[in-house]
């Protein structure tokens, strides 16, 4: 718009590009912990006395992110302006890397509750989620070797990465709680993917899951293949 | 989707979570120790029966990553502290 | 001038990122399935110029694929390294606040050490005397477990030695910090922690291990290199890995 015109030609191309660096840095620092990156914080903390140029400054940072990384800068949670990184390349890079590779077992544990969410409908019970758990010895009321406290690492890191959603079910005595996905599987996660694998388990073919199936090659969600 | 729910399952196969719990314990590698009928209770989550090796949840890990779109992290050491020289060797205390 | 990447640079970058550093044999190794992997032509004798490539886009960012060596067998590695230190880097959250002070504190101990080493007693001792928030036994452990893992620090039969991934990251924090203390390699000219010492008091000069074993190798009576005098130490074996050679 005129005004970021404007707001850009009071400032230098240099000064432009060092800030639009500094939110590129920002925005990897906060990626470590997979933490969604507020607008509000971006701007208070970083880019600061540039707000009036901030869109650009985005622009700019978005195509770094895709030129240099192959990285994607999301958008999601439009009402809260919330940024998350998604990878643009089509296979990630470690799975077929000809290096080793660390895994990090909390994948396992994720791909779980996402399916079973997908599996189901979109909406599942607390109590759904927990019994599949416990049957494959993760157990939420126990400290557990590979993830700790397993209720926390679900109730609370997946949620506050936006992998997951945990809500209250209105009128219920006594409380109960529900999972449905979060904004970052939505992006992240290829629900033809897990159906894959879900019929390699079962010695089934994907297709079998009619509905399911045609929900993941439909993209009535954003997420891809 | 609104008309999701009541559709689903009008067609196709329904899926079972216990038996995709049965499966993923085969596919990390669940060594079954011996009858299964025998500790199978419900109390117990059904979970008695067999152990599952060290890698059991990196091994899935390491199959359903393809799954997941997930941008790579970049970590590093230098930086993540204020560079001062060690401070003269003295106590406050 | 920065070039155009493509997907397989953009690949290369996002391994590095995940592993950290690699040896140049794997980094070419993976050069070439990059390049595989998105159709691209690939010259496996211009890995230097595909990374030179990355590191032009790179660079404004802080951030570059360096390379080093390694003290423990010489080959060279590539790391990717962050190059700042500003209020954005200090939020990392990898390390809290107490686990860095003793990070520092470890490196305190080996950059002033004969061997380039530090005992899990001496850092257990330096838990102890910490100024921020102190680390019981078991947090130590912990996190030197983890230092390791995240391959910041080598462990050998109770004793810690900075990794070539610290040392190339951090090569020009501890030359700055470590001024009078630190040692140089007379051979190659980079740092050096663990080496062997020439015996002579007035000369002392240090090399390398693996650089001992390279500049040694074929002579019969061992000298060194500055005074002349007789080389006491032993002499390692050259370990050459594979294809590994020309450079
Ligand atoms: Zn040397
Ligand atoms: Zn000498």
């Amino acid at each position: 718009s005129s005004q970021v015109q404007r707001g850009l030609e009071k400032l230098t191309p240099a000064q432009v590009d060092q800030k639009t660096a500094e939110v590129v840095q920002y925005i990897l620092v906060k990626d470590q912990k997979k933490i969604p990156v507020r607008r509000a914080e971006l701007v208070k903390n970083i880019v600061k006395d540039y707000r009036t140029v901030y869109p650009e400054i985005i622009k700019r940072a978005k195509r770094i992110f895709e030129q240099v990384f192959g990285l994607k800068l999301v958008e999601i949670d439009p009402k809260n302006h919330m940024y998350i990184l998604v990878n643009n390349l089509d296979t990630p890079a470690a799975a077929a890397s000809p290096v080793k590779c660390p895994s990090n077992p909390k994948t396992g544990l994720l791909f779980v509750i996402l399916s079973v969410i997908f599996m189901k409908g979109g909406i599942v019970r607390e109590n759904q989620i927990w019994n599949t758990l416990k049957k494959l010895r993760v157990d939420p009321g126990q400290r557990h070797e590979e993830f700790g406290d397993v209720r926390k690492v679900v109730t609370e890191e997946f949620v506050r990465q936006r992998y997951l959603e945990y809500t209250r079910i209105p009128h219920t005595e006594p409380i109960e709680y529900e999972f449905r996905w979060g904004h970052r599987a939505d992006m992240e996660v290829s629900k033809a993917q897990i159906l894959e694998f879900m019929g390699q388990l079962h010695e089934q073919d994907p297709r079998s899951w009619s509905q399911q199936y045609r929900e993941a090659h439909t993209g009535s969600s954003s997420s891809q293949n | 989707g609104k008309e999701k729910a009541s559709q689903l399952f009008s067609e196709g196969c329904a899926f079972d979570p216990t038996a995709f719990a049965e499966h993923l314990l085969s596919f990390m590698g669940l060594n079954r120790l011996e009858e299964e009928e025998e500790n199978d209770e419900l109390q117990n989550g059904g979970g008695v029966d067999g152990f599952l090796p060290k890698d059991a949840w990196h091994r899935l890990a390491r199959r359903t990553e393809c799954c997941f779109k997930t941008a790579p992290t970049f970590h590093y050491m230098m930086g993540s502290f204020y560079a001062e020289p060690p401070p003269p060797k003295q106590k406050s205390d | 001038m920065s070039r155009q990447l493509g997907d397989h640079h953009r690949r290369f970058l996002q391994t590095m990122m995940t592993i950290g550093i690699t040896s140049e044999k794997e980094a070419k190794t993976l050069y070439q399935h990059c390049c595989e992997t998105h159709k691209t032509q690939c010259a496996p004798d211009r890995l230097e110029e595909f990374i030179e490539a990355i590191n032009s886009r790179l660079q404004p960012m802080f951030m570059q694929i360096r390379k080093g060596m390694s003290e423990e067998d010489g080959q060279q590695h590539y790391a990717l390294v962050n190059t700042a230190e500003t209020d954005i880097t200090r939020m990392t959250s990898d390390y809290a606040d107490n686990e860095l002070e003793l990070f520092r504190k470890i490196m305190d101990l080996i950059v002033s050490s004969e061997n380039g080493k530090a005992s899990s007693t001496d850092i257990l001792n330096s838990a102890d005397m910490m100024t921020s928030k102190k680390l019981k036994k078991g947090e130590t452990q912990q996190l030197l477990l983890r230092l390791v893992q995240d391959k910041w620090l080598c462990e050998s039969q109770g004793e810690y030695n900075l990794s070539t991934r610290c040392i190339i990251e951090m090569e020009p924090y501890i030359r700055a910090m470590y001024q009078d203390q630190v040692k140089v390699c007379h051979i190659c000219h980079n740092m050096a922690f663990q080496c062997q010492i020439c015996e002579n008091p007035s000369c002392g000069i240090k090399i390398h291990n693996p650089c001992v074993a390279r500049y040694f190798k074929g002579r019969m009576e061992p000298h060194c290199p500055a005074c002349d005098d007789f080389w006491p130490h032993e002499i390692p074996e050259v370990r050459e890995l594979h294809s590994l050679s020309k450079r």
